[in-house]
């Protein structure tokens, strides 16, 4: 996993690797969760990605930990011993940590997520989860995208004009539907990124509930895929078997 | 029934009640038309007084005394008085003893004390009488009994007594037959009731032929009763349902897993036999993940999120996702928007309902077909409607489908059906909105939603979507 960086989204980085190990500054997680073995898969994949892992088993001991060791990211289950899980981003949004929450839980209904999300978590995965997605998330609250004034974005040969909306691919002009520039967009703002089909259902599509025809994202992704990489072009986007989408910078 | 309970019924106090009033108002009328009764006949007998002593007193001084004679000789019930007295008092004619004091002789009629003449009475009766001082200074006096008033007064009782008393008892009789059918209802009632709560669900309180009002709270239990059968009916079978989802995914992977445990030889077919028991276990889930929340819809706590919804607006979101799809399968979605509607209600579960119709459309959609997405507004309502080519849902089904779970049987081999249109059903009926199913062939599925809150509030037109809405026009 690369570690995490304060450069715009346009910055060029190595490509991922599943065994890039050993980064100069590795991302620290602090992961709440009381169900041992469930901790146990959590910290073990994480480490595999190159986090370093802490894991506090219920609310007030995570509480404790949040404050004395400042994670960069932190995973909170919501039913905790001792603390409800909301409770503890209650009070470390009250002290003004501005810490990436991701608040896990097995209550999945809308207002369920809605309400963790208003208490200060960033972004809500409901219990069972694939680990996939869960690193996805963490990566994606990692290196969430400034709110910059930046107009025109660029990844690698691709080059979107927020104003126009027009994007390019080199000199070649990408005619895009609205759909499809909104998804390009999503997409360069977070490029090399994992994106799962849960994250662009509710980020791009703003959906709250999962389709039944379940390859509706891999369509939509065909279409822009189909524009973006031409038949002699190198490919950018690049489908993760099983997990989702990738807009890859540099092969 | 018990003595003291049929006293304590309220039907027979109320009957109770009802006989007093009863009798106290006939006890009123009588007395009225006793009073009304007594006014006439002593008015009556004032006036014939009058005319009497007019008539003596314009007769020749000499033929007064036999006229009197004469008309007290006629009067056989011994009513009439008559007396002519001199001007010290000494009687001249008359059956009158003597004058009575204080007795006005200014011609109009009073009631007075007067002795009869020769027949003293134990106490005198009291008469109406009219005197008049004569030009001679002889006082002419007439009078008559109104003693008869008395006599009707008592015949009156008699007929109150008589009429009252039966009334009354016919009252208390209604009365306790009342309550005592009242009670014997509810015992009944009570009965059927006791059955229900001990799980003969099918058991329906007696309605009756009769219209009257217990009928009537009769069949609105009746009717809550039928409901809450088929809902517990419909969750006494989600379970067997949910089993059969759920066994057919988990005994695929326990199988997957058995067999590549045992043979798997390379790390690349255990790998492969792990995803497969990654994607059964996912299907599970999925199954799980919609009927929580088909439970979440059903359970109505989702007011919170209403407000204004832009019909239009989702309609031409909904095109918009689905567009792709049903140009990979070659079916032509169409979209026709009447004009801007807007409704008030959840936006993202409309958008949902309207979703799983569309998806649905397109599934069962054949190649080549065509699914239309249409948007018609009226004053107070507008209308979604999904309607495709496939084959659309048959009679028999229609019901069944919008139960929990329903998939009919060509649709068991798709996956990730079975909720889809049991979710629209629970949204449309959470938002109090109407859905209809058209009949095969074609699919045609609308859903009736009501405008008249949100219709009035000013119309939003989604600059948001303004591309959206240039890419489906």
């Amino acid at each position: 996993m690369t570690p995490r960086d304060a450069e715009p989204v346009l910055s060029r980085r190595a490509p991922r690797r599943r065994a890039d190990h050993g980064p100069k500054t590795m991302n620290r997680i602090l992961l709440i969760e009381d169900d041992a073995e469930t901790a146990e898969a959590i910290v073990a994949e994480l480490a595999d990605r190159g986090f370093e892992v802490h894991w506090a088993g219920d609310g007030i001991d995570g509480l404790d930990r949040a404050r004395a060791s400042s994670p960069d990211a932190m995973i909170v289950d919501r039913m905790l011993p001792g603390m409800d899980g909301l409770a503890v981003v209650e009070a470390l949004r009250k002290d003004l940590v501005r810490t990436p929450v991701l608040v896990l839980s097995a209550l999945g209904a809308v207002d369920d997520r809605v309400r963790g999300l208003r208490m200060g978590g960033d972004d809500y995965l409901t219990k069972p989860f694939a680990l996939v997605e869960l690193v996805a998330r963490i990566e994606a609250l990692l290196r969430r995208p400034v709110d910059s004034c930046e107009t025109i974005l660029r990844v690698g040969p691709l080059e979107v004009d927020l104003i126009d909306r027009t994007a390019r691919r080199g000199e070649r002009e990408l005619n895009l539907l609205p759909r499809e520039f909104r998804l390009l967009e999503y997409m360069m703002r977070r490029n090399d990124q994992l994106l799962t089909r849960a994250m662009l259902l509710e980020e791009v599509w703003n959906y709250k509930f999962v389709p039944a025809t379940t390859n509706l994202i891999d369509v939509h992704m065909g279409r822009l895929r189909h524009k973006v990489d031409g038949p002699r072009e190198t490919q950018l986007i690049h489908n993760v078997r099983g997990s989702g989408f990738v807009l890859r910078s540099r092969q | 029934m018990h003595q003291s309970q049929l006293i304590r019924s309220s039907t027979f106090l109320w009957a109770l009640a009802v006989a007093a009033a009863f009798a106290l108002f006939v006890v009123a009328l009588f007395a009225f038309i006793y009073w009304k009764l007594d006014a006439y006949l002593v008015a009556r007998s004032d006036r014939m007084i009058t005319t009497q002593i007019q008539f003596i007193a314009k007769l020749p001084p000499a033929r007064r005394i036999s006229a009197i004679a004469d008309h007290l000789e006629q009067d056989s019930r011994g009513v009439q008085y008559a007396g002519l007295f001199d001007a010290v008092g000494t009687r001249l004619a008359g059956n009158i003893d003597h004058l009575p004091r204080a007795f006005g002789l200014e011609g109009t009629a009073q009631s007075v004390r007067l002795d009869p003449f020769e027949k003293p009475a134990a106490h005198s009766p009291v008469v109406r009488a009219v005197g008049r001082r004569l030009d001679s200074g002889d006082v002419l006096v007439m009078g008559r009994n109104v003693d008869e008033t008395r006599e009707i007064s008592s015949v009156v009782g008699e007929a109150l007594a008589l009429g009252l008393l039966p009334a009354f008892s016919l009252c208390l009789l209604a009365g306790a037959w009342l309550s005592v059918r009242a009670h014997r209802r509810v015992e009944e009632v009570n009965q059927r009731v006791q059955r229900i709560v001990a799980g003969e669900l099918r058991e329906r309180l007696p309605e009756g032929n009769a219209d009257d009002s217990f009928a009537r709270l009769a069949r609105i239990v009746n009717g809550m009763l039928d409901e809450m059968e088929t809902m517990i009916n419909a969750l006494a079978g989600v379970g067997n349902d949910i089993a059969h989802d759920l066994r057919t995914p988990l005994t695929r992977v326990r199988l997957a897993l058995e067999r590549g445990r045992t043979h798997a030889a390379t790390l690349e077919e255990l790998q492969d036999v792990s995803d497969k028991a990654i994607a059964g276990i996912d299907q599970s889930l999925a199954i799980v993940t919609a009927l929580l929340r088909l439970t979440e819809i059903e359970n109505n706590r989702r007011m919170a999120g209403f407000g204004d919804v832009a019909l239009d607006e989702i309609v031409r979101e909904v095109c918009d996702v689905y567009e792709p799809i049903a140009e990979d399968k070659r079916i032509a979605l169409g979209v026709v928007i009447d004009r801007d509607v807007q409704v008030w209600g959840d936006r993202d579960l409309l958008f949902e309902a309207v979703a799983n119709l569309v998806d649905n459309a397109i599934k069962f959609t054949p190649s080549g077909g065509r699914v239309e997405l249409a948007l018609e507004a009226e004053d107070d309502s507008a209308l979604v409607r999904v309607r495709d080519t496939g084959p659309g849902i048959s009679e028999p089904e229609r019901e069944a489908v919008l139960r929990r779970f329903y998939r009919s049987d060509k649709m068991r081999n798709t996956p990730g059906v079975g909720l889809g249109l049991s979710l629209v059903a629970a949204i449309v009926k959470l938002h109090g909105f109407r859905l209809i199913i058209g009949p095969a062939p074609g699919g045609r599925i609308e859903i009736l939603a009501w405008t008249g809150r949100a219709g009035s509030t000013s119309r939003r037109n989604g600059t948001l979507l303004s591309a959206c809405v240039s890419e489906t026009a």
